[in-house]
């Protein structure tokens, strides 16, 4: 299942751009932060995901797990492998544990360039992700499809002959199977230099009933200003043509190097993966 | 409003633990009163005639606007059906700590009620958010400024009186150095660089302190140029408090002439996080808003 699931009827939706600032239908952003706990979320935003919760208990688990793992992939990225530069593309709501502070809590020289199209980010990004005294963040007001305005802007503060990660965490399903997403992941690699990494985590299909994904889109076409396209493990993993997965490969969020004695308490339906550029 | 979310705390960037301030307890005793009741399926004017209060009185004390005595939540808990010992030990321990005294007591004869509230909801928010449109934010007003608008506000009040009043407003700055200070995120309108509140020299003082605060850890400053045009709070001043406690409400609140107005309706505080999220977004940030300071600084 891929596109033909996702009706993309939606002109506003589909227009490249900042999206407007709308409470009356729920944004993927303060969703999140409502699912995280936060406080900045509507009641648009509170109504939609209460209704999905419904269909799908194990929501609240999946996006915590994906956060969990946005910490483990830093902390992996940055302190295993070296990695000082980040481009942080869907960045969300600042809440705990955002990229630069888990980054530059182990390097503080780390610089890292945050990315989202939504006015309620941009409004706490501005204030709150600032960086460390040695280190340094910026954030670029873009839409994920416009590749050229971002790498344009990040190429202020991110050095592109050196390797950067790119982390697309709960973002790609965002992107239709009409603005080609593989297209747009493909125009970042090739921005950055051999030896540069790819995070990715994506909403799958696999553990959905047919029932369950179906009313799962009724609910988001009616409620959400975003419309949102499952792709399967391995439409997913094509995500990463010309990388080479790092252990443990393409697998459930919270199944990627698991903090030692961590215990699941859900199934997620988010798959990820980190790979590093041939 | 229900939330399905799993109750925890909120993961806000700021401090990890606020002082249990009793204002904040009683606002998560009447938190619990009101679930209480609500799962009892209890009216608001029947808990009312138990107690010999009217609903209203309800209302206010499950909003953590009113203390209660010990005694009526007694009677309240038996009503709502709450027969558990270790269960009704649990919110009376709560309502007794909530009555221990505040450290503005001492300030009682100076201090009105409304204002002792607000005093009690800023030292137990995580966040402050604040919009200003004439004045520096009072955590942030040196001595002078603040005796300059204190007497603004009490033109005919005697010497010790102002004075004990400028002591207030720089004793509440204590938050700011405690070991988990608040965040404070103040947006503030050209205007308040600009006045000359207390005349140019306390100005002066005034607009250097505010740079200097502007780049301590935890405090947010963005001013709005009025080159930036006509801004999206056409309200006025106003303050949005945030507790860390999943639930609490974050609270709205706008000083008037003689009283303030504090909005918790999740409908209303809404319209302000909207206002306030717009306005930072016109703002300039942060590290902006301190070479902006430094430059009206040169200009004055």
């Amino acid at each position: 299942m891929t596109s033909n699931e996702a009706p993309g009827t939606d002109d506003s939706a589909s227009k490249v751009g900042s999206l407007p600032f709308d409470v009356t239908k729920a944004h993927q952003a303060r969703s999140y932060d409502y699912l995280l706990g936060g406080k900045d979320n509507f009641a648009a935003d509170r109504a939609a995901v209460d209704e999905q919760i419904k269909i799908y208990p194990d929501l609240v688990f999946t996006m915590r797990a994906n956060r969990a793992f946005l910490g483990r992939a830093v902390r992996y990225l940055v302190g295993e492998v070296g990695i000082r530069q980040f481009l942080d593309i869907g960045t969300g709501i600042p809440t705990a544990g955002n990229t630069h502070e888990v980054a530059q809590a182990l390097a503080p020289e780390t610089r890292v360039v945050y990315v989202d199209y939504d006015p309620i980010v941009l409004a706490h990004a501005r204030a709150l992700l600032d960086s460390s005294d040695s280190g340094a963040t910026e954030y670029i007001d873009a839409d994920l499809r416009d590749t050229g305005t971002i790498l344009a802007q990040a190429a202020n503060l991110l050095d592109f002959t050196k390797p950067v990660a790119v982390t697309l965490l709960s973002i790609l399903h965002a992107i239709t199977d009409a603005d080609d997403p593989y297209s747009i992941v493909a125009t970042l690699l090739d921005a950055v230099p051999s030896g540069s990494y790819l995070a990715i985590s994506h909403a799958g299909p696999e553990s959905f009933t047919a029932e369950a994904r179906e009313k799962l889109m009724d609910s988001t076409r009616r409620t959400s200003l975003q419309q949102y396209t499952l792709r399967t493990r391995e439409q997913v993993a094509r995500f990463f043509d010309g990388t080479d997965l790092v252990e443990p490969g393409l697998v459930p969020v919270e199944e990627w190097r698991p903090d030692p004695g961590a215990r699941a308490e859900g199934k997620s339906v988010y798959w990820c993966a980190v790979g590093k550029k041939r | 409003m229900e939330t399905v979310v799993p109750s925890g705390e909120t993961p806000d960037a700021g401090p990890e633990e606020s002082p249990a301030e009793a204002t904040v307890l009683r606002m998560l005793l009447g938190a619990q009163l009101r679930r209480l009741r609500e799962a009892a399926e209890i009216s608001a004017e029947k808990a009312g005639y138990e107690i010999r209060a009217s609903r209203s009185k309800i209302s206010r004390m499950e909003t953590g606007r009113v203390g209660l005595k010990l005694r009526d939540i007694e009677d309240l808990l038996t009503l709502y059906g709450v027969t558990d010992e270790k269960q009704r030990a649990k919110v009376i321990t709560l309502a007794s700590r909530s009555r221990e005294p505040e450290w503005w007591t001492q300030y009682n004869d100076i201090l009105p009620d409304w204002f002792e509230t607000y005093l009690g909801l800023e030292s137990a928010a995580v966040t402050i958010r604040n919009f200003e449109t004439q004045f520096v934010p009072g955590l942030f007003q040196t001595e002078d400024y603040a005796r300059a608008v204190t007497r603004l506000g009490h033109q005919t009040a005697p010497e010790p009186e102002v004075e004990r009043r400028v002591r207030l407003r720089v004793a509440r700055q204590d938050i700011l150095s405690r070991p988990r200070p608040p965040r404070v995120w103040a947006i503030m309108d050209e205007a308040v660089l600009r006045r000359p509140v207390g005349g140019a020299a306390v100005m002066h003082t005034q607009l250097l302190r505010l740079a200097e605060t502007a780049q301590q850890p935890g405090v947010r400053l963005q001013a709005i140029p009025f080159a930036r045009g006509g801004h999206a709070a056409a309200s006025g001043s106003f303050s949005i408090l945030r507790f860390k406690e999943r639930d609490l409400p974050d609270v709205v609140y706008m000083e008037q002439l003689t009283s303030a107005v504090y909005l918790d309706q999740r409908a209303d505080v809404e319209h302000y996080l909207e206002i306030v999220n717009q306005l930072s977004g016109e703002a300039l940030t942060p590290a902006d808003t301190v070479r902006f300071i430094e430059q009206v600084i040169k200009e004055t």
